[in-house]
This record gives C-alpha cells, sequence and structure tokens, in this order.
C-alpha cells in the first residue's frame, strides 16, 4: 500500500489529544479538607474504576477516527498491476549536442566525448525519437531519427561519429546550439496516431569551457517541459594560457604602431612561466619571457629588432594545453596615403597652407604619407590622389578633372581663400548663383552650431574636445546663394555665414572651408583640433588602407575588402598547408582552420592570417549557476503544455490502475463519529455521584 | 454539640460533679497551721515561733497551709488543622477542645481557683493570666467563643513563649491535636516541667484522623499549609495508620518523660466522661515528685 500524500500521515499525532484529554478527566475534581498531610504520602494517580470502560470505549473511538482520518487524508492505494499495460514504456525525445569547438581538441577529449554519446544511446528504446547535433560556431544537425530502432539505428549513429574524426577549429556557440534544439523540439507536432512523447532532454556533451557562448539562451524563453543535462568531459586541471593580438590605437594618435599581444593565463594554471616565441622565415627562432600569474593577462610589445624579420608564426611555450599556443600573423605592409594640394603654397612657406599639411600627417608603421605640390593653374594630368585639397583658383581644365575624381570616389577639401574661386565653387557645388562675400571681422570670428554627431566631426565629440572658443578666425568668407539641397553645414561663424560644409558627390565628398589654417586667417593651423579633423576627413581613405589581416575561425571575411578595396571580379583563397584546394569567391569567405592564407586576384595578392577565437582559450569550466540563471530547466522538468496532455493520458492510465481506500475510510470516520456522539450522550445522561468533603 | 452557647456547655458538663478539695501545690502561708520545723539558718525570722522558743528555748518555725487554691492555665490550640471535622463523623476538634477547656475553666472557678487562658497558632495569639475574680470565667469564655481565624500550628514556638509569659508554677492544660513534629515539641514542654508546672495534655482527634475512612479519591488539602495531594485513600490508608500510631506513641512517650498526664480524646467521646477521667487522674509529676522526696511536704 502507498499513500498519495504520506504528509498527512502525520496527523495521526493528533491522536495524543483524546488521550491526554481522557488522562485529565480521571483526575479526581472533588476536595478534601483535611488536618495535616504530614502523614500521607503522594500515591499513584487514583483511577476511577467505576467509569473507566466506558471512558475506554470512547476513547477508541475517538482514536480510531482521527487515526482514520489522517489516513483518508494521506489518499491510501493499492497498485494492480494492468497486464495490458506492462511491458509498455514511455516514449522520449533525447537530443545531444555534441561540442566539437577548438578546445575539444585538448587531450582525448574528444574520444570521451563520443563514447559518452554512445553511452547516452543506451537509455533510448524502440520508438524514442533520437536527435544529434554537433556545434561549434553553428550547430549542424548530423542525425535525427524519429523512431529508434535499437541495432540499425545506432549504426547510423555510429557511422556519423566516425566521420566526425576530429573536432573543428572554431568557438563553442552553446547557446545558439541549444535554442536551435529547443526550437526544433517545441516547433516538432506529434501526430494523432503517435504515441506521446513523456520524456524531452536534451543532453550536452562538451567541455563547457568558460568561452563558451551563451548569449542567444538569454533572449530566448526556453519552452516548458524541455530538461537540460550537461555532460561535463574533462576536468581542466592544468589550466591553460591564451594569446591575441591587441587591436593598435587610433590611427591619427598612433605615431608608430608596434604589434602587440596578449597573453592571459587561466586562474587555475599551475604554471606561470611561458616563452613568446617567434618563428622567423629565416634563421633561428627569437624568444623572451613572459611572466603571467595565474587568473591575470599581459600585454607583450613585439621588440623592434624582429619587427625587421619576415615573421609568420608566434608560439608560446610551457603551456599545457597546447591546442592555440600558435598565432599565425600576417605582416602588414606600409601602405601611402597620397595627397595633393592644389595651390601656388610654397612648401617652406609658413605663412601658407601646405607647409601646415606636409607637417600634419607623419609616417607611421603602417601608414605612409606622399604630400604632392601642384599649381592650380597646371596644364598637366591632375595626378591620382586620396585627398585633393585645393588652396586657390583652379583653372576650368583641372575644375573639371577634379569635379570627376571627386565622383569617382576621391576625397577632397577646397579652402575658400579669395572670391574669385567661386567660378570653381559653383561647379563642384552645383551652384551658379554662388558668389563669395569677404568678411572682414572687427576682432575675430568663432565657430557654432557645430554638427558633433557628423562623421566628420564626431571625433570632437567627447565633452573633453568639444570647445571651440579658442580658436579665432581673422578673415573668412562668407558663401551666399548656396544650393538649399545637398549641402551639409557642419559649423557656422557666430556672425552666421556658414564655415564648414560637407557634400557628398556621387562616390566622393567634398568639404569647403571659408577660412583656411593660414596664420593670417585663424588659429586652427595651430590648434590641438587641426590634426584630429584632417585624420577625420582621411578616415574612409585610412580605414580601407589599414585593412587587418587578422581573422579568426568563423568569421565572415568580406573579400572586396582585399587589396584597399579596389576589388574586381572573384578572389581566388589558397588556404594554408600543401595541396589545399582553393576557393573562389566574390563576397565572404568562412575560414574553418587557423593558419595564412593568401587571397589573390587579377593583379595582386595578399597574405592574411586566420587564428583560433581567443574565447576558446578560456578553458576553465562555466560556473553551474550561470545554467540556472539563464532560465534553463536543469533539474526538473516542468510541463508544456504538450506535456500536460501526455501527463494527464499517463495519470489516468496510472490512476486506473489504482485502488484507492480512501471513501471506505472516511465511511469508518463517520460512523465512529456517530457511535462516539451515541456513547457520550448516553454517558452524560446517568449523573455519576459527586464525592462529599 | 446541641447547645451552641459555650458557658451554657461548660456549665452542663461540670454539673452533677461534686467539688472536691485538691491540694494546692505550693506551701505557701496563711492563717491555717500545718506544722513546726526546726529553724535553719537562712530561714525568715518572721515565721520563728516566739512563743515555743520563750517556752522551750529552741528555735521553732511555724508552717501554714497557702492560702491560694490553683492557679491552672489552658492554652489552647487555635490553629486552621483544628478545624477539621464538623461532619457526620464528628464535631470539630476546635469545639470539642474548646469545650473541654471551657468546662474546666467553670469547674475550677467554682472552685476559687484562679483560671489563665492562652490561644496560640502559630504564635501566642491571646494570653489571660490566672486570676480569681467574678468576671474571669465570662472573660475566658468570651475568649473562647471567638472563632480561630489561625493559620499553621507551631506548637513549640508558641509553647516557648508562654513559658516566658507564665509565672507561678501551676497547672497547666495544653488542648490541641499535637499534629507537629515531636523532637520540638519534648524541648519546648521541658520548660513548663522542669518550672514546675503539673502539665496536663489534652489530645483533641477527629475519628478520621484515627481511622483514615475516606472512600473515594480526592484532592486532598493540607488546612494550614494549602498544599494538595491527590490521592486514593485505600492506597494511602495503611500507610497512614501506620504513621499515625508511631507518631501518637512517640508523643505518649514524650509525654510520659516529661511526667506529662495525657488524654487523647476522640471528638465523639462524651464530654463528661473526659471532664470525669482529667479529674480523677492524679498528676503524674505530683506522685513522682512526692515518690522522691516524701519527708519535705509531708513533715
Amino acid at each position: 500500500m502507498s499513500f498519495l500524500t504520506p504528509l498527512y500521515l502525520i496527523g495521526a499525532l493528533g491522536l495524543a489529544i483524546p488521550i491526554i484529554l481522557h488522562l485529565l478527566h480521571d483526575r479526581p475534581k472533588n476536595k478534601q479538607a483535611f488536618g495535616s498531610l504530614m502523614f500521607l504520602d503522594k500515591t499513584k494517580p487514583p483511577v476511577d474504576r467505576k467509569r473507566r470502560p466506558t471512558h475506554l470505549l470512547l476513547l477508541l473511538l475517538r482514536c480510531l477516527a482521527l487515526l482514520l482520518l489522517a489516513f483518508v487524508f494521506a489518499r491510501p492505494f493499492v497498485t494492480v498491476d494492468d497486464p495490458a499495460a506492462a511491458g509498455k514504456r514511455d516514449r522520449q525525445w533525447l537530443t545531444v549536442l555534441l561540442d566539437r569547438s577548438a578546445s575539444m581538441q585538448r587531450g582525448d577529449l574528444w574520444q570521451q566525448a563520443k563514447a559518452k554519446v554512445e553511452t547516452a544511446l543506451g537509455q533510448l528504446g524502440p520508438g524514442d525519437h533520437f536527435t544529434l547535433y554537433a556545434y561549434g560556431d553553428t550547430a549542424d544537425r548530423l542525425v535525427d531519427i524519429d523512431a529508434w530502432q535499437d541495432s540499425a539505428s545506432e549504426t547510423e549513429v555510429t557511422q556519423q561519429l566516425e566521420r566526425l574524426a576530429k573536432p573543428g577549429f572554431g568557438g563553442s556557440d552553446l547557446g545558439q546550439a541549444l535554442v536551435i534544439a529547443g526550437e526544433a523540439i517545441q516547433e516538432k507536432q506529434v501526430e494523432p496516431d503517435e504515441q506521446p512523447l513523456a520524456k524531452r532532454e536534451i543532453l550536452v556533451i562538451s567541455d563547457l569551457q568558460k568561452g563558451s557562448k551563451l548569449g542567444e539562451v538569454q533572449g530566448y524563453e526556453w519552452p516548458t517541459g524541455i530538461r537540460v543535462s550537461l555532460e561535463q568531459i574533462g576536468e581542466d586541471d592544468q589550466g591553460n594560457c591564451g594569446m591575441e593580438q591587441v587591436a593598435a590605437r587610433t590611427l591619427w594618435a598612433a605615431t608608430e604602431s608596434v604589434p602587440s599581444f596578449r597573453i592571459s593565463n587561466s586562474p587555475n594554471a599551475t604554471t606561470d612561466e611561458f616563452e613568446f616565441v617567434v618563428q622567423s622565415a629565416t634563421g633561428d627562432p627569437l624568444n623572451q619571457k613572459v611572466h603571467v600569474p595565474p587568473g591575470r593577462s599581459r600585454v607583450v610589445e613585439m621588440p623592434a629588432e624582429w619587427l625587421e624579420q619576415t615573421i609568420q608564426q608566434l608560439s608560446i611555450r610551457g603551456d599545457a594545453a597546447g591546442f592555440d599556443n600558435t598565432y599565425h600573423f600576417a605582416q602588414e605592409r606600409q601602405q601611402t596615403v597620397r595627397i595633393v594640394y592644389i595651390g601656388e603654397d610654397k612648401p617652406n612657406d609658413a605663412e601658407g597652407s601646405l607647409f601646415y599639411l606636409q607637417s600634419a600627417f607623419q609616417k607611421t608603421s603602417a601608414l605612409g604619407f606622399d604630400v604632392q605640390a601642384v599649381s592650380g593653374q597646371s596644364t598637366e594630368a591632375l595626378p591620382e590622389a586620396d585627398l585633393y585639397v585645393i588652396g586657390n583658383v583652379v583653372s576650368d581644365a583641372q575644375a573639371k578633372a577634379l569635379d570627376q575624381a571627386i565622383r569617382g570616389g576621391a576625397t577632397a577639401l577646397a579652402i575658400v581663400h579669395s572670391d574669385k574661386q567661386a567660378k570653381n565653387l559653383q561647379l563642384w557645388l552645383d551652384a551658379p548663383e554662388l558668389f563669395i562675400a569677404d568678411v572682414k571681422s572687427k576682432d575675430y570670428g568663432l565657430l557654432q552650431s557645430l554638427k558633433l554627431d557628423h562623421p566628420v566631426l564626431s571625433v570632437f565629440r567627447d565633452s573633453r574636445f568639444s570647445d571651440f572658443t579658442n580658436l579665432h578666425f581673422w578673415n573668412y568668407r562668407e558663401l551666399q546663394s548656396l544650393p538649399s539641397e545637398g549641402v551639409e553645414v557642419l559649423a557656422r561663424f557666430d556672425t552666421g555665414p556658414p564655415a564648414w560644409l560637407h557634400v557628398l558627390r556621387d562616390e566622393g565628398r567634398l568639404m569647403v572651408m571659408t577660412a583656411g589654417w593660414r596664420p593670417s586667417d585663424s588659429q586652427l593651423a595651430l590648434s590641438t583640433k587641426f590634426i584630429p579633423l584632417l585624420y577625420s576627413i582621411l578616415q574612409p581613405v585610412l580605414e580601407a588602407k589599414t585593412q587587418s589581416h587578422q581573422f579568426h575561425v568563423g568569421s565572415r571575411i568580406d573579400v572586396t575588402r582585399f587589396n584597399n578595396g579596389e576589388v574586381s571580379g572573384s578572389v581566388t583563397i589558397t588556404p594554408p598547408g600543401e595541396g589545399a584546394a582553393t576557393v573562389e569567391t566574390a563576397d565572404v569567405f568562412l575560414p574553418t582552420e587557423p593558419g595564412l592564407y593568401t587571397a589573390s586576384g587579377a593583379d595582386w595578392s595578399e597574405t592574411f592570417a586566420v587564428n583560433l577565437l581567443p574565447a576558446e582559450s578560456r578553458t576553465e569550466p562555466i560556473p553551474m549557476d550561470q545554467f540556472q540563471k539563464l532560465g534553463l530547466p536543469m533539474d526538473e522538468a516542468v510541463a508544456s503544455p504538450g506535456q500536460l496532455a501526455a501527463d494527464a493520458a499517463t495519470a489516468e492510465k496510472t490512476e486506473a490502475n489504482r485502488r484507492e481506500y480512501w471513501q471506505w475510510a472516511l465511511l469508518a470516520v463517520l460512523l465512529f463519529v456517530t457511535l462516539e456522539t451515541v456513547l457520550a450522550a448516553r454517558g452524560s445522561r446517568a449523573v455519576e455521584p459527586v464525592m462529599t468533603s | 454539640m446541641e447547645i451552641k452557647s459555650l458557658s451554657l456547655r461548660a456549665r452542663a458538663v461540670v454539673e452533677g460533679f461534686m467539688s472536691g478539695l485538691h491540694r494546692s501545690p505550693r506551701t505557701g502561708f496563711s492563717t491555717e497551721f500545718t506544722e513546726y520545723r526546726q529553724y535553719a539558718q537562712g530561714d525568715d525570722v518572721r515565721f520563728l515561733d516566739w512563743k515555743v522558743m520563750a517556752r522551750t528555748d529552741r528555735e521553732f518555725i511555724k508552717k501554714f497551709e497557702d492560702e491560694t487554691n490553683l492557679r491552672c492555665t489552658f492554652m489552647v490550640d487555635f490553629s486552621r488543622s483544628m478545624e477539621f471535622g464538623g461532619d457526620e463523623a464528628g464535631v470539630k476538634k476546635s469545639d470539642y477542645g474548646r469545650t473541654i477547656a471551657a468546662s474546666l475553666a467553670w469547674f475550677l472557678i467554682q472552685q476559687r481557683d484562679a483560671v489563665g487562658l492562652a490561644t496560640f497558632d502559630r504564635d501566642v495569639r491571646e494570653f489571660i493570666p490566672p486570676r480569681y475574680r467574678q468576671d474571669q470565667l465570662k472573660t475566658i469564655l468570651g475568649r473562647l467563643e471567638t472563632q480561630p481565624a489561625g493559620q499553621a500550628t507551631d506548637l513549640c514556638q508558641a509553647l516557648d513563649k508562654l513559658a516566658s509569659l507564665v509565672g507561678k508554677r501551676g497547672m497547666i492544660v495544653l488542648v490541641s491535636d499535637f499534629l507537629t513534629p515531636i523532637a520540638e515539641l519534648e524541648r519546648s514542654l521541658n520548660l513548663f516541667t522542669s518550672a514546675g508546672h503539673d502539665v496536663r495534655a489534652i489530645q483533641v482527634l477527629h475519628p478520621r484522623e484515627l481511622d483514615f475512612a475516606f472512600e473515594e479519591a480526592a484532592i486532598f488539602e493540607d488546612m494550614e499549609s494549602g498544599q494538595n495531594l491527590i490521592l486514593d485513600p485505600g492506597l494511602a490508608r495503611e500507610a497512614y495508620l501506620e504513621k499515625i500510631k508511631a507518631h501518637n506513641e512517640a508523643l505518649d512517650g514524650v509525654f510520659s518523660a516529661q511526667g506529662i498526664t495525657s488524654f487523647r480524646v476522640s471528638t465523639t467521646e462524651p464530654l463528661e466522661m473526659v471532664l470525669l477521667k482529667f479529674l480523677q487522674e492524679q498528676p503524674a509529676r505530683a506522685v513522682a515528685r512526692q515518690r522522691r522526696s516524701p519527708g519535705r511536704n509531708a513533715a
């Protein structure tokens, strides 16, 4: 016999109440005064022999009634074996998520993981649903069997596992895999003739390293009724050391950019001494000792003398887990930015514009600047440039050539120094009515109404840099009859006329300044705003020129950005390793393993490096409470509407096999209570003699 | 106890008894000559018989019968335990005891004896020195008639105090249930006997105290301490009877050792019989003393 609610049996403790009451009732009530109790000893509690039988019966009835009441509430039942139900078992859906991220390359984790999958198959019975996903950056469904058949299905799964000889090199997006698996279970409709699924479980077989991404689960409402269990493979008892390249600082602030690397040691690491080794294409390996305490990270700059070598690969020695110890490095070539100044200034004239322009652009390891001066009246063909700075009147032919260059994608900066430039501006701004008025300020003009959210001025958006009140303009011009459309005013003078204008022309851009940086015009060249402003104007060009050639496995590489963004047609990608098949692509390439790749077009070729995701190096386990915080039902399944129906069916079946006796017990309670009432009433009618004193 | 008034009750008890002379325990000086005695050094020369000395040239002292009669003090226990009774089994011990005291007082006053009264419970409540006066009986009966509102008995403490109050030698009649520890009592009684008092003890007990014939279980309440005890009398009786017997025997032993004449009376006994017994009884101490020194008083 079992009980549905056995806790109610505690109510049987209530038996003590009638027993105590009966004991109290047996105490004599009458008092007898006596001269002195000095000769009397305490005797045993006196028992009233005359009333005992009646009381005992009442007590018995009362106790039985209470006992049965507790029994009724506990819902006793006896399960009767149903021969028809015997042999049947509940159908379940088991989904296995097998981690094949790069961190699974450690030791024999992969073999262990595959063995765990095979072990998990043992719990499946005929008719169960089984799904196997292998996940890294993405989750791939390898097996999906609707109705499990013992040997045939097991062979299928084993074959699929054998095909996965090695884990991948990608990251581990556990969150995405869980969501995909969860959605698949949720969306599955049970056919009317199918046996309902009593249990839905997702089994994650993984090293559960901290670098796993779980973000996707955070924004996903986990379907009820799907239980998640985790099978952690291996113990990270030695820790791991990871390496990643640190991104260079802002281009215009860095005079010299040296590649630097962040070496991170995991908190549970047993060692803190590592060696940073560079394998150059020629010569002996170069090394440098690095001390990184457990749980810390350290940025190491590549020594200057190493930069003279052709470096393709860096590695860490002294780390137990070797899967992430090699870093492939594609050395950046210095890119040249061509700037053409059109004007009559002399390069050494400190009163002119060119002098300051040359000084503003300084060579770095990544970028070289080629500033060329061209006369505005030159009849020679306009040289190609990334930035044209126009400081004087140009001939019509040159103006047209410039207009074409701008429309073709070049960037130009026109500085209005005289009203004679009106004709040029009419052409470039499509404003035939435009004329230039010279403004002679009594003291000086200030900038106001700056559009700091415009990409050109966004560099000054921080309140620390947005103060322009120290920038004084002695001479400036006013452009009148400007077109109402297409011209963006980035800043105005405090007297109202526009100071800086920005115009988009087809694929190129033109910026107009109505006051230059010559010392006779303004303080701009000497202010701290000058260099950031020029770099900001050049930003799109610099970004294209300083395109990084470092990528991670699984990242989408936009091949059109190679060759300074000048790519036409498809690009041939040659993966690392001997005899690797080349890949032709016109837009995106997804690298699957680390190494140095070569991208080549019709007349160009570039090398780029692909490395493991830095997150994969974080091999310490994820704290288990993180899963609970994400709302994953780790311990007990919560019934979904579908499962509720299934549960109801199961419950019905169970109830049919259950023989409950509480109704009979309740009847007995009523009987005892009635008897007790009758006996008690009879007892109270018979007046008992009261002891007189 | 059909007669409510204590004085009437006492009178009814006393009537019918012959008044008999009883010798004063002290020889003193009165008009009635008793004997001559050879003068000894230290005797008062006032009592020399000058005439005999002139005739015989010998010094004789004249001795006379003491003029004063008996000085009797009744000491009556007014504690709460004496209130037990008043049912069909017997009258209250206090009523019975007070009636005995009143009857004897009446009787003695009629004999022109000096009678006093002391009532006590834990302490001495009232003390009327023995006197022979016209209104002495009235005073004593009036005091005896007040309802005892006493508390616990501390017989020994009360007796110690009374020993200092009672002056001249005389008769002390103790009326109590003597339900008190024995050991202390002996010492207290010794104060009286050693002072030459003729102590007589009347122990008044209710029949239930003697037979413990209760039937039903009850909460027994000590009348003095208020202490409760749930008892089945059937189970407790045997032990009780043994204990009270032992107590009474011990008490008798103490009285006997002190030369105290004692009577144990149950409240169901007729009072006349008790009085008769009391008056017929020779004082044990007097007998003992007379036996010890027969020549001194009889010379």
